[in-house]
C-alpha cells in the first residue's frame, strides 16, 4: 500500500488523554507567572517570617511621628513654596521646549531627518528618570533648585513633547492641505490648523503635567533640589520625627491643592475647546 | 483663464493616470467635469493646484484679476506656488474646515496669503476683515452662524462655510473637488444654487458624479475617461453618451442615494428642465 494521505494526522485514540485545550494556555501563564514571583521574591531577600515582628517596630516607629510638630509649620512654608515654585518654573519651561520638540517630531511638519532626531532626543529623556538627570546635573551646576528646575522641565518634555508630537500626527491631512490650498505658509498652516485642533488636548496634558512636577518636585527635593523635600529628609536623619511628620503633611496639602487646582484648569481647557 | 494642455501623470509603475488631458475654463463658464471612479478627474485639479506633481504638460492661469500676469502652475515652488494658489478658492468633498475654530476663524484663513505671516501669527485679522467676511458667510446663508464652532455645524452648513472660505479669498477661479458628493439630496442642490450664481463673477471648475446637477447648473461639461478628456460640449448629455462615458458605473451614478424611491424618474437626463425628487426636496 502506498503512503496513506491520512498518515500525519495519528488517530484520535491513540493520544493519551491531555487537558482540555482552554485550559492549557491558563495553567501554563500561571506556572511561569508562579515561577517568576518565587524567584524574584528570593533574589530580593523577601522574608515573610520576619515581616510581623518588623511590622511591629514599624508601628512603634510611626508613633514618634505624633503629634506632628505644629511649631515648624512656619519654618516648613518657605521650602514648601521653593517646592512648588520648582514645578511652576519648570513647567511651562517643559511645555515650551515640548512645543519644539512636538512640531520637530511630528510626521506630518517635519521632514524626516528633524522627526528622527527630535523622536530619539524625547525617547532618550522618556528613559532616564528625572532623578538621574537630577543627579548629572547637580555634578554640573551645583546643589539648588536650580539643577531642579532643569531636570524637570527636561522630564516634562519627554512626556508632553511625545504626546504633542502624536497629537499633531493625528490632524486630519486633509484640513492641512485646504489651509495650503489658500497660499498659506507652512507656519501659516501651523498656527491656524494644527495649533487650534490640538491645543486644548495640549494644554490639559501640560496642566496634568504639573501635577506630576509637583510630586516630582518634591522628591528631587531630598536629592539636592533643596524645598520641602530636603527638609523631610534632613529631619529623618536628625530623628526629628515629629518635625518630618509635619513636612509630609504639608507635602500632602501641596500635592491635594495642586491636584483641585490642575483639575478646575483642566476642566476649564476642555470647556473652551467645546469639542473634548 | 485656466488653461490645461496636455496634463500627464504616470506611477512609478507604468500606470498612466492622466493621459494628456486638455481642459479650458473662461470667464463666466461653470465647468463640471464627469467620470467614472478612478478616470482622473480629481487628479486633474490636484496636478493643477500643485498637490499632486503633474508628469508633464501646462497649465496656466491667466486674469485681469491679478493684474494680468499669466502663473504657471505646474512649474512654481515655494513663494510662487502660494501665490498661485491664492488665486485658486477651493471646495472639498470633505469641506476640510479647521473644527475647533469658530465659523469665522475659518472664512478669514482664506485670506492667509494676503496678509503679512507676522501678522497672521501675532495679531490676527483687522476689523474690516472680519466685516467682509461676515459678508461672504451671508452670501451662504451662515452670518448668523459666525460664532458658532465649526466642528458643531451638519455636513451641508459646513460645505457652506467652505464656499464662504472661498469667497473671501477673493480667487481668479474656483476649484470645486466633489463638493456635494457627500451630501444628501436637499443640501447639495443647495449648494449647487450657491455655485451656479457665484461662476457668473468668477469662473468655476467642478468634479461631480451627479449628471443631472450638472446638466441642470454647468454651463458646459468636460468628462474624462481612463485620464483622457472624451467629451467636452453641452452639458446636457444623452443617455448613450453617459453610457460611453461611465460604462458599466452608468447605473450607480443614476442612481440616487439610498432610499430614494424610482431611480428611473430622472434616469433620463435628457428631461433637464425639472428634477422632479430633489426640486421637491428642497422646497
Amino acid at each position: 500500500m502506498p503512503a496513506a494521505p491520512s498518515a500525519p494526522v495519528p488517530a484520535p485514540s491513540a493520544r493519551p488523554p491531555r487537558l482540555p485545550r482552554r485550559l492549557r494556555r491558563p495553567l501554563l501563564t500561571a506556572l511561569i507567572l508562579g515561577a517568576l514571583i518565587v524567584v524574584s521574591a528570593h533574589l530580593c531577600q523577601v522574608r515573610l517570617d520576619d515581616l510581623p515582628g518588623n511590622l511591629a517596630k514599624g508601628f512603634e516607629v510611626l508613633r514618634f511621628f505624633f503629634p506632628p510638630d505644629w511649631s515648624s509649620l512656619r519654618e516648613l512654608a518657605g521650602p514648601a513654596l521653593v517646592t512648588l515654585l520648582l514645578a511652576a518654573l519648570a513647567t511651562p519651561l517643559g511645555v515650551i521646549l515640548s512645543l519644539f520638540f512636538g512640531l520637530a517630531g511630528a510626521r506630518n511638519l517635519a521632514p524626516n531627518w528633524l522627526r528622527t532626531i527630535s523622536r530619539t532626543l524625547i525617547g532618550v529623556e522618556r528613559a532616564l528618570p528625572e532623578i538621574i538627570v537630577l543627579l548629572l546635573l547637580v555634578a554640573a551646576l551645583g546643589v539648588g533648585p536650580f539643577p531642579g528646575v532643569i531636570a524637570l522641565a527636561i522630564g516634562s518634555v519627554g512626556m508632553l513633547g511625545k504626546l504633542f508630537a502624536d497629537a499633531i500626527e493625528e490632524v486630519d491631512p486633509k484640513v492641512l492641505e485646504s489651509v495650503a490650498c489658500v497660499g498659506a505658509t507652512r507656519w501659516q498652516v501651523i498656527r491656524h490648523a494644527v495649533l487650534p485642533e490640538v491645543m486644548p488636548a495640549f494644554l490639559a496634558n501640560a496642566i496634568f503635567r504639573f501635577e506630576v512636577n509637583i510630586r516630582a518636585s518634591v522628591l528631587l527635593g531630598a536629592v539636592g533640589a533643596g524645598g520641602i523635600g530636603l527638609e523631610l529628609s534632613k529631619a529623618m536623619s536628625l530623628l526629628e520625627y515629629e518635625r518630618a511628620m509635619m513636612a509630609v503633611l504639608v507635602t500632602l496639602l501641596l500635592v491635594f491643592g495642586a491636584e483641585r487646582i490642575s483639575d478646575f484648569l483642566r476642566a476649564k481647557v476642555m470647556d473652551g475647546g467645546r469639542l473634548a | 483663464m485656466l488653461h490645461v494642455e496636455n496634463l500627464r501623470k504616470i506611477l512609478p509603475d507604468g500606470k498612466v493616470l492622466l493621459d494628456g488631458v486638455s481642459l479650458r475654463l473662461e470667464r463666466g463658464e461653470f465647468v463640471g467635469v464627469l467620470g467614472a471612479s478612478g478616470a482622473g478627474k480629481s487628479l486633474t485639479l490636484r496636478c493643477i493646484l500643485g498637490l499632486t506633481k503633474a508628469d508633464g504638460g501646462s497649465a496656466t492661469l491667466h486674469s485681469e484679476a491679478c493684474g494680468g500676469r499669466t502663473y504657471d502652475l505646474l512649474a512654481c515652488k515655494g513663494r510662487e506656488q502660494r501665490n498661485c494658489r491664492r488665486r485658486m478658492g477651493v471646495i472639498f468633498q470633505g469641506f476640510n474646515l479647521v473644527k475647533r475654530l469658530r465659523v469665522i476663524d475659518n472664512v478669514m484663513i482664506g485670506r492667509l496669503a494676503r496678509i503679512h505671516p507676522l501678522r497672521s501669527w501675532l495679531y490676527g485679522f483687522t476689523d474690516a476683515e472680519a466685516v467682509e467676511a461676515l459678508e461672504a458667510l451671508r452670501r451662504v446663508k451662515m452670518d448668523t452662524y459666525a460664532d458658532r464652532v465649526t466642528g458643531s455645524l451638519s455636513g451641508g452648513e459646513m460645505q457652506r462655510v467652505a464656499i464662504a472660505r472661498a469667497i473671501f479669498q477673493k480667487p481668479a477661479i474656483y476649484l470645486a473637488d466633489e463638493p456635494i458628493a457627500s451630501l444628501d439630496p436637499s443640501n447639495s442642490l443647495a449648494i449647487m444654487k450657491l455655485l451656479a450664481p457665484l461662476a457668473r463673477e468668477t469662473p468655476v471648475i467642478g468634479v461631480f458624479h451627479q449628471p443631472e446637477m450638472t446638466a441642470r447648473f454647468c454651463t458646459r461639461v468636460v468628462a474624462i475617461k481612463k485620464g483622457r478628456v472624451v467629451y467636452d460640449g453641452d452639458p446636457r448629455l444623452s443617455h448613450d453618451q453617459l453610457q460611453e462615458i461611465y460604462g458599466d458605473e452608468l447605473m450607480q451614478v443614476l442612481r440616487p442615494p439610498a432610499s430614494e424611491p424610482s431611480p428611473a424618474a430622472h434616469a433620463d437626463v435628457d428631461d433637464t428642465d425639472d428634477v422632479p425628487l430633489l426640486a421637491k426636496l428642497a422646497a
